[in-house]
């Protein structure tokens, strides 16, 4: 059975016969691709059985975090989602399509524009403050204007996006993290808790527990 | 022409009774197809989403009288857009209402079996008739939905047929619009999304019954509901046992 999760940027497909999780960017996705049961901004195009994203996170995070009580935010390309459980139970839950829109998308534009290395920026000590991943350019092109490095104003513009996640997810002590941005040191040091990164594949995680669980989470 | 009648918020009974027979509206729900920011001009766009399109409708219908209830079973804003009502259209005459009815008329519609959007249709067309309701069998609850009947319905449609209404909705169809006791009613057995509409201060209620209730899901909507909005509410169910996550 193959699952996916069809994101903006990237693709990720999880074959549960071979249980090793593929990564390919979307624009490179072929596009008869058709799976059995899918999540993502694009899972509806592409699969017979659709599974809401907030509910594949949750489920991804209950396989991955031992603890009950957790707070797990997704940071992808284009939205920044969160679940928080508390006594093992979902407690509260937020989507940020609109006001956190293109955030990770941003940055990895970014990246290429300036030709930057993240791993090898320091986290500034001051941040813009950035609601959106668009309205946060103009920020970095002021910054640039007056004098600042590309290098320090972007990372300024990434330590505002990491500080508007954790404001979004209700400022956690520990904060566990999915999505792509996971690979992006800076952003995972900008924030000001304990980080635990679980990586891209948490919302194929949560495909896989529901699968297994019968095709269905428990009814009432 | 018909003599014509529009009602905001929940006028009291003895209004009801006296406009039985006559064309009425009731300008809360969108019934012209003129975008929402024909209000603009008059209302600022921060600012409640139903009586922005109260503004509209009555721009559009332009009913010889309007009704609207400014008491404690309605809001402030409508205090104030009572005022700029009176001065968009003089020739509608515009009366300040101040519903206190508090005669109960049960709720039989809040606690049946129905689907969820048929359910809330009922509620708010109800709101125009002074007769009793009829009554209907009442449903264990899967689901709760809390608030105020939303500007935007079609979210109602994820909620199951065996959702309870609570909240000011259930106090509409009681027609004690100010109720604050079964308003703040809520089931804490129940999985209830609590919602408002942006910009209300009953977004500060909704809030906070939503803190007190152990499985709850706050939500506010403006004009319409987006995706991520719909998918929180999808989620919530599903996540709470009460839909399937694969459908």
């Amino acid at each position: 059975m193959l699952l996916a999760d069809f994101g903006t940027s990237y693709c990720k497909f999880l074959d549960l016969d071979e249980n090793i999780p593929r990564l390919i960017p979307t624009r490179e996705m072929d596009k008869s691709t058709k799976v059995d049961v899918a999540t993502g901004h694009n899972g509806k195009r592409y699969s017979a059985r659709y599974v809401n994203e907030l509910t594949a996170l949750a489920k991804g995070g209950e396989a991955l975090i031992s603890t009950p009580d957790f707070t797990l935010l997704d940071c992808g390309s284009r939205d920044i989602k969160y679940i928080r459980y508390e006594g093992g139970k979902v407690k509260d839950m937020g989507w940020n399509a609109e006001c956190g829109a293109s955030m990770g998308f941003t940055i990895e534009l970014l990246e290429r524009y300036y030709d930057l290395n993240f791993s090898q920026l320091e986290v500034p000590l001051s941040s813009f403050s950035v609601t959106c991943g668009v309205l946060g350019m103009s920020h970095i092109f002021d910054a640039v204007v007056s004098g600042e490095s590309e290098a320090a104003a972007v990372a300024r513009f990434v330590k505002g996006i990491a500080l508007n996640a954790y404001n979004f997810s209700d400022k956690p002590q520990v904060l566990y993290l999915s999505g792509g941005l996971c690979d992006n040191p800076l952003f995972v040091k900008s924030f000001p808790c304990q980080v635990m990164v679980l990586g891209r594949f948490v919302l194929l995680e949560g495909l896989k527990t529901i699968i297994q669980s019968g095709f269905s989470l428990s009814k009432k | 022409m018909a003599y014509s009648v529009g009602i905001i918020g929940i006028p009291p009974l003895e209004i009801i009774r006296k406009i039985e027979g006559c064309t009425v509206y009731d300008l809360d729900e969108p019934l012209v197809t003129n975008e929402i920011e024909a209000a603009s001009p008059f209302l600022p766009s921060v600012y409640c989403a139903i009586l922005r399109t109260a503004v509209v409708n009555s721009l559009s219908l332009k009913p010889n009288i309007i009704y609207i209830d400014v008491g404690p079973g309605k809001c402030d804003c409508a205090i104030h857009t009572a005022t700029i009502l009176e001065s968009i259209l003089p020739k509608t005459k515009v009366v300040r209402t101040i519903n206190r009815d508090k005669k109960d008329f049960g709720t039989p519609l809040c606690t049946t079996q129905m689907p969820f959007l048929d359910k809330m249709t009922a509620i708010t067309a109800s709101v125009r008739s002074a007769k009793p309701h009829k009554r209907l069998p009442s449903c264990p609850p899967q689901a709760g939905f809390w608030g105020v009947p939303p500007r935007d319905f079609s979210f109602l449609a994820l909620f199951p047929d065996t959702t309870h209404i609570y909240g000011w909705t259930r106090c509409m169809e009681n027609k004690t619009p100010d109720n604050r006791a079964l308003e703040e009613y809520f089931d804490p057995h129940v999985p209830t999304v609590f919602f408002a509409q942006s910009f209300c201060a009953k977004t500060a209620l909704a809030r906070h019954l939503a803190n007190c209730h152990p499985r709850s899901l706050y939500l506010d909507c403006d004009v319409t509901a987006g995706s991520s909005a719909k998918a929180k509410i999808q989620a919530f169910l599903e996540l709470s046992g009460v839909t399937d996550a694969l459908g």
